[in-house]
Parts: structure tokens; sequence; C-alpha cells
């Protein structure tokens, strides 16, 4: 299973490359923390590694290989919470070498980011193995790039609502209410992904 | 006889195209030729055995195993080879190969390293700068250097030159030295097989009709050309299908030896293609 999830980061390898300056620009341009980022970053990896797959034909491929249907669903939830952390290391270390931000608030940031992309990844699995989505994912990214592109540098307050939120969250002391939310998340990310594997157990190729 | 691949009463229906009643056995350590026209379910039968579609009803069984409790070790002894592209584009064999690798318990670098210089595959290029031929040689070669015992090929020689063609059909019967190996490949260039199969496997419409070794096929079947007034209501039934022209009528029948004892002389019987069958069966359907 390793294997695979290693795989999504093979087919990536020339796209990482460009992460990397993409990271640095924003992080030296924008004065707005870098949880956005993360949370883009993580998304749009994951989802450009499952077009990939449907682009070429992988599944065929895979199905054909000795890993269980099973297998292949499995390491694309794990494998999303494997890139979103690395991500998130990736983005603060850097941040913290180019501009030296101190480290307030940095796990519940991380918490934050991770809690995102759990949500979000828990809708759209299921709707992608179920669904034929062939140029949605890319469109669907190249939007978001965009969206984060006019928001770094034309139009900060675009944001302004949704990072009110996120500092309401940010500075939310009460333990118990973190512990609800995260329960409620990772009830969340098992059920969608059990769900993933139903389709998936069941798909044609 | 061992048989590698049994599928026993399938069914699976789609929108619009269904097999039905679904019976074939491959045999080990021959090449099983497996042909019908578009649409008459190969590339589902294909599928079926690859697991990549469950049937409705029915069993299918690779060496023997159930696909339900055995997935993994089925498919570790499986190589395939399938019509339509399963590499990403925007990678390097190299880097299929490192991808693919990890999947096979008894993966072989040696060989895979020699199979690509046999096949002049170059490592280093994205696989979308590969033609169809040299995609179906770099599939083979991965086939191979799994030392899979099952070889299954969704029509590898389509839309593959002459040369190539001859070129694949040479590695294959090199291939088949060994005995524990099985080919089991659909086409519709049916001279192919007259170069390497041992059975033939005839489907239409989603239905099987017949296994039979090569050999016999010839035995069997032949071809009929006669004039017109030998036929009646009677004599037409001895045939597959008939095709009648102004000059007289050409059929196939499939038993050789009660057509020569009903015409005697009056007609000519020949040898039959896998053509011939298979453009006659479609017809008298």
């Amino acid at each position: 299973m390793v294997n695979l999830i290693i795989k999504d980061v093979l087919i990536q390898k020339k796209i990482i490359l460009l992460y990397i300056p993409i990271i640095i620009i924003l992080l030296l341009g924008s004065m707005s923390s870098p949880l956005y980022f993360g949370f883009v970053f993580s998304i749009s990896f994951i989802i450009t590694s499952f077009s990939y797959d449907e682009k070429d034909n992988a599944n065929i491929l895979f199905n054909s290989l000795p890993y269980t249907r099973k297998e292949i669903v499995s390491s694309k939830y794990i494998g999303s919470l494997v890139f979103t952390l690395a991500f998130i290391f990736i983005i603060y270390s850097s941040n913290f070498l180019l501009n030296g931000k101190g480290m307030m608030f940095l796990w519940k940031e991380i918490l934050l980011i991770i809690g995102l992309v759990m949500v979000a990844i828990s809708f759209m699995f299921p709707i992608y193995y179920k669904f034929k989505m062939k140029n949605l994912p890319i469109i669907a990214s190249a939007l978001v790039g965009i969206l984060l592109l006019i928001t770094t540098f034309f139009i900060p307050n675009l944001f302004g609502e949704i990072r009110e939120l996120t500092l309401k969250f940010l500075t939310l002391q009460e333990t118990q209410m973190y512990f609800v939310t995260i329960l409620t998340i990772i009830i969340l990310y098992i059920g969608s992904w059990l769900l993933s594997i139903r389709i998936y157990t069941r798909k044609a190729f | 006889m061992e048989n590698v691949i049994e599928l026993q009463h399938v069914h699976k229906s789609f929108k619009g195209f269904q097999i039905k009643d679904f019976s074939i056995n491959v045999k080990k350590g021959f090449v099983t030729g497996f042909i019908g026209g578009n649409g008459a379910g190969k590339s589902t039968t294909i599928k079926l055995i690859m697991n990549l579609l469950q049937q409705d009803s029915g069993t299918v069984s690779v060496f023997g195993l159930d696909y339900k409790k055995h997935e993994k070790e089925i498919k570790e002894r499986i190589g395939f080879v399938y019509d339509e592209n399963v590499f990403y584009e925007y990678v390097t064999l190299k880097d299929m190969k490192r991808i693919i690798k990890p999947a096979y318990k008894n993966w072989d670098d040696d060989a895979f390293q020699r199979y690509v210089t046999q096949f002049e595959l170059p490592l280093n290029k994205n696989m979308k700068t590969f033609s169809k031929g040299m995609k179906m040689k770099a599939s083979l070669a991965i086939a191979l250097a799994h030392h899979a015992e099952l070889i299954i090929m969704d029509e590898p020689t389509a839309g593959l030159d002459p040369i190539f063609r001859r070129e694949l059909l040479n590695i294959l019967h090199e291939l088949m030295q060994d005995e524990d190996k099985t080919i089991f490949f659909s086409t519709h260039i049916t001279t192919d097989l007259d170069r390497i199969a041992d059975y033939i496997t005839f489907v239409h419409n989603g239905e099987h009709i017949f296994t039979k070794e090569f050999y016999k096929i010839e035995e069997e079947y032949a071809i009929v050309k006669g004039t017109l007034n030998l036929l009646d209501q009677e004599t037409e039934r001895e045939f597959v299908a008939i095709r009648k022209t102004n000059t007289g009528f050409e059929a196939l029948t499939a038993d050789k030896n009660r057509v020569a004892n009903i015409f005697g002389d009056s007609v000519i019987v020949e040898k039959p293609t896998l053509e011939d069958i298979m453009y006659y069966t479609k017809k008298g359907w």
C-alpha cells in the first residue's frame, strides 16, 4: 500500500518542483498566514494525482496488479494525510526560514489545515469515485489557484470573513469544543473512507 | 488436462448488451486464441477474467482460485497486455517500472532489463512518446519480468504493422517453450492465430460458440461451393449459413463429412479460414 502512496509522488515529480518556488513567492509576497496555502496546496496535490489516475486509465492498471480495491482506496485516504502533513512541514519550515515568523498558534493552525483537508476530501472522494469527472478536478484546482493569487496580491480582504471565522477558531480556549470538532471530523473521514471502498469495489472498469 | 481459467454459467448484463450462461475453459500450457467480431463480448470476458468487472451470477476461477478470497495470489501470476493505454503519459518507463515493480513479489529486474533491451524501449522518455507497438512491448516486458504463468492479452496486435505483429508472435512462440505458461489472447486479425494458437475459442453475441483445437476446426468445418440447383429446404439445413450469388452458392458447414456424403462430387469442398467461420456464423445467427 505504501507503494501506491509513493506512486502519487512519482507521477507528480515534475510538478512538485514547481510547488516549491510558488510557495516561496507566496510566503515572501503576502502578509497573511500560510494556513491557506497549506490547505490549497494539499488539496490540489491530492486532486491532481486523482485526475492523472483517471485520465491515464491507471485504475485499470492498478486493478490488474496484485492489489485489492480496498488497498487502492485506502492508499488515497492515508496518502492524503501524509501529503498534507508534508506540505505543512514544508510551508511552515520555509516560512520560519524566510520570514522568521514565530510559532504562535502553530499547532492550532496545523490542526485547522488538517481538519479542512479532511472535510474537503470526505466530500470529494466518494463523488470522484462514483462519477467520471475528467476535467473537473483540474479546472477546480486552477480556479482555486487563481482565487488564491487574487486574494494574495490584489484583494486581500476577500477572505476577510473566513479569516475572522478562522481567528475565532484559533483563539478558542475550550478544549471540549476542540475535542468535539476533531472527533466529528474523524468520524466523517472514516465514514467517507468506508463509503468510497463500497463504491469502488462495485465499480466496473 | 488442467484448466487455468474456468468461467461457469456466467451472466453479466449491461445496458444494451449481455453475456448469458457463458462457460469457457482455458487449458494450461497452450495458446488459446479468442475470436469474435466487434461487440461479441471479448473485452467483457477478459475484464471478467481480470476481475475488472464482476459477474452478476456464475463463477470465475483462475488457477482454480476464486477472486473473492485469492485476488492477490491470482494477480501475482497473471501478466496482462491491454488494447488501451494504461500508462501515465507524463511518466517515463523507468518510473513506470518503479511504480509497478513493488506490486509483485517475484519481480526480476534483470529479466525486465533484458526485454527492454531486446524490444529497444527507451527508459527515459515519457510514455506519451511511445507508439502503440512500443506500449504493447512495454506491457509485455512488465508481464514477462514478473514471470507470469498466465498471459492475458486483449487485441495485442490491433493497430500494429505486420513486422511488429510477427515479432510479437515470435516472442510468444519462444515463451511457449516453457510448458507451464499459458497464453490467452483476443484478436480479430485471425491470421495471427494460424502461426501460434493451439486452441480457438469463438464467441458471438455474448455467447460461447465453441472452443476447439485448431486442427480440428479444419477437420470439421468446410466451405462448400456449388450450383444453386443443389439447394432446397432440406439441404440448406446442413449449413451454418449460405451466401448465394447468380452463379452459385458458397456456404459453411460444421460437419464436413456429412456434407461430403450428401453432395458427393457435385460440390467443391474447401478448407475454411477462421474469418470464413466468423463471417458465416454471424450471417447465420
